[in-house]
């Protein structure tokens, strides 16, 4: 009877062992993909906040014209980005954003743009009204991607077909931290500006004229902060991806280790059988 | 008064110059403008064509594309899709888009608008690109 329980934890110790040879695999996958796509997310900030401030800027002071991507209309129809990852085992990295998303469309029929593998396998399971599906890999997404799919945002915003464009991403904290984030991107949000301060006498001149500047700037403008958002999703990947990892492998550790004794225990209390019986056997 | 100012030049490869300069010539959709200490607040959108930025009497040259360029009383962002400066311009690289991207346009017959427009946007690109190299 011990033999047999001795047989069965040694093949639950070698499944786990097996477990723990993947799970190390890919903490340390994640942790090298990381270091380059925490760089990639470290380069685009400062022009992500640039082009953020100066839009808000903009958007604040503008008085003597009237664009209409700072316009607020009546909101019928939302528009969704959604950024989340092409693979699942990242903890609760994709289902964060995810809820994030639930949380802030309401019952109203929403149509969505999402990017990543897993986001446009939820989208499409919820029946959500689809507007694009040519992102389906995140990390495939290059620059002149974001800026051509920005100018279809853009297009499709001026023809009236979205009300309302926002952006759902996770932003990269720090190694530990990933926080999903939405942002509105159209109509742009004069509180942005209003809230720094600035001194109210300037005037600004804009060259050749406010709308023909802003209706340049502003596809430039979400192409940048959907590519900024993109490299910030892809470093909050790895990062929650080898923090899953890394508390799986400590588990399978802990369990292994948890198994061993009680084979031990199992293996001294054969061998104590074994050697009651002899004795026994050799008194009678 | 200031001979200089602040100046801030970010693209999405990251932060590129951050300091003081006494001059910045640049592009707009409208033409080549020049930025001198004092500049009245002024916010343009950014053409296809060199930038030049003076530090310590020294020019530095580098091909800007695309984006916008903002002058406020504290300082001046130059915010580009892209910025390389002239001698981080790989001239062959260049050439051989702007040989592909003219082959593109000669068989403009079988290409869609689409692929028609992305191929002059390309030229336009690595004519700058080179032109901007080659002066050097």
């Amino acid at each position: 009877m011990a033999g047999v329980s001795m047989k069965d934890i040694k093949l639950r110790i070698r499944s786990m062992e097996s477990t723990k040879h993947i799970t190390k695999a890919m903490e340390m996958v994640a942790a090298s993909k990381l270091r380059r796509a925490e760089e990639s997310a470290k380069r685009t900030r400062p022009y992500f906040q640039l082009m953020y401030d100066t839009a808000g800027d903009i958007a604040a002071q503008d008085s003597e014209f009237s664009s209409p991507y700072i316009l607020p209309r009546e909101v019928k129809r939302k528009l969704y980005v959604i950024i989340a990852g092409d693979r699942g085992l990242a903890g609760g990295y994709n289902h964060n954003v995810l809820k994030l998303f639930e949380e802030d469309r309401g019952d109203d029929p929403v149509t969505v743009l999402p990017i990543g593998k897993k986001a446009l396998e939820t989208m499409a399971a919820h029946n959500e009204n689809i507007w694009s599906d040519s992102y389906p890999l995140a990390a495939e997404l290059s620059i002149s991607d974001s800026f051509t799919m920005a100018k279809g945002i853009c297009s499709a915003f001026l023809k009236g077909e979205f009300d309302e464009v926002s952006l759902v991403y996770t932003s990269f904290e720090s190694m530990l931290t990933q926080t999903p984030k939405l942002i509105k991107l159209l109509p742009l949000d004069r509180d942005i500006g209003k809230s720094r301060k600035k001194d109210s006498a300037s005037v600004t001149i804009y060259e050749p004229d406010g709308e023909t500047v802003f209706n340049r700037i502003i596809p430039e403008y979400l192409g940048g902060v959907v590519f900024g958002a993109l490299c910030e999703s892809e470093a909050s990947e790895q990062a929650a991806r080898r923090n899953a990892m890394d508390s799986a492998t400590k588990n399978a550790e802990e369990m292994i280790e948890d198994l061993s004794l009680k084979y031990n225990r199992a293996r001294q209390g054969a061998i104590t059988q074994e050697i009651t019986e002899i004795v026994a056997g050799a008194g009678a | 008064m200031a001979n200089t100012f602040k100046l801030r030049i970010a693209t999405l490869d990251g932060q590129i110059f951050d300091g003081e300069a006494e001059k910045l010539l640049v592009r707009t959709i409208d033409g080549d403008v020049c930025i001198l200490p004092g500049h009245i607040s002024y916010v343009t959108a950014l053409g296809m064509g060199e930038a030049r930025v003076y530090v310590n009497g020294e020019i530095k040259r580098a091909a800007c594309i695309g984006g916008l360029l903002t002058v406020s009383k504290d300082e001046v962002r130059l915010v580009p899709t892209t910025f390389e400066w002239a001698e981080n311009i790989d001239l062959e690289r260049a050439e051989r888009a702007r040989a592909a991207a003219e082959q593109a346009l000669k068989e403009r017959a079988d290409r869609s608008n689409y692929e028609i427009t992305a191929a002059e946007a390309r030229l336009k690109r690595a004519l700058v690109r080179s032109s901007v190299a080659k002066y050097l």
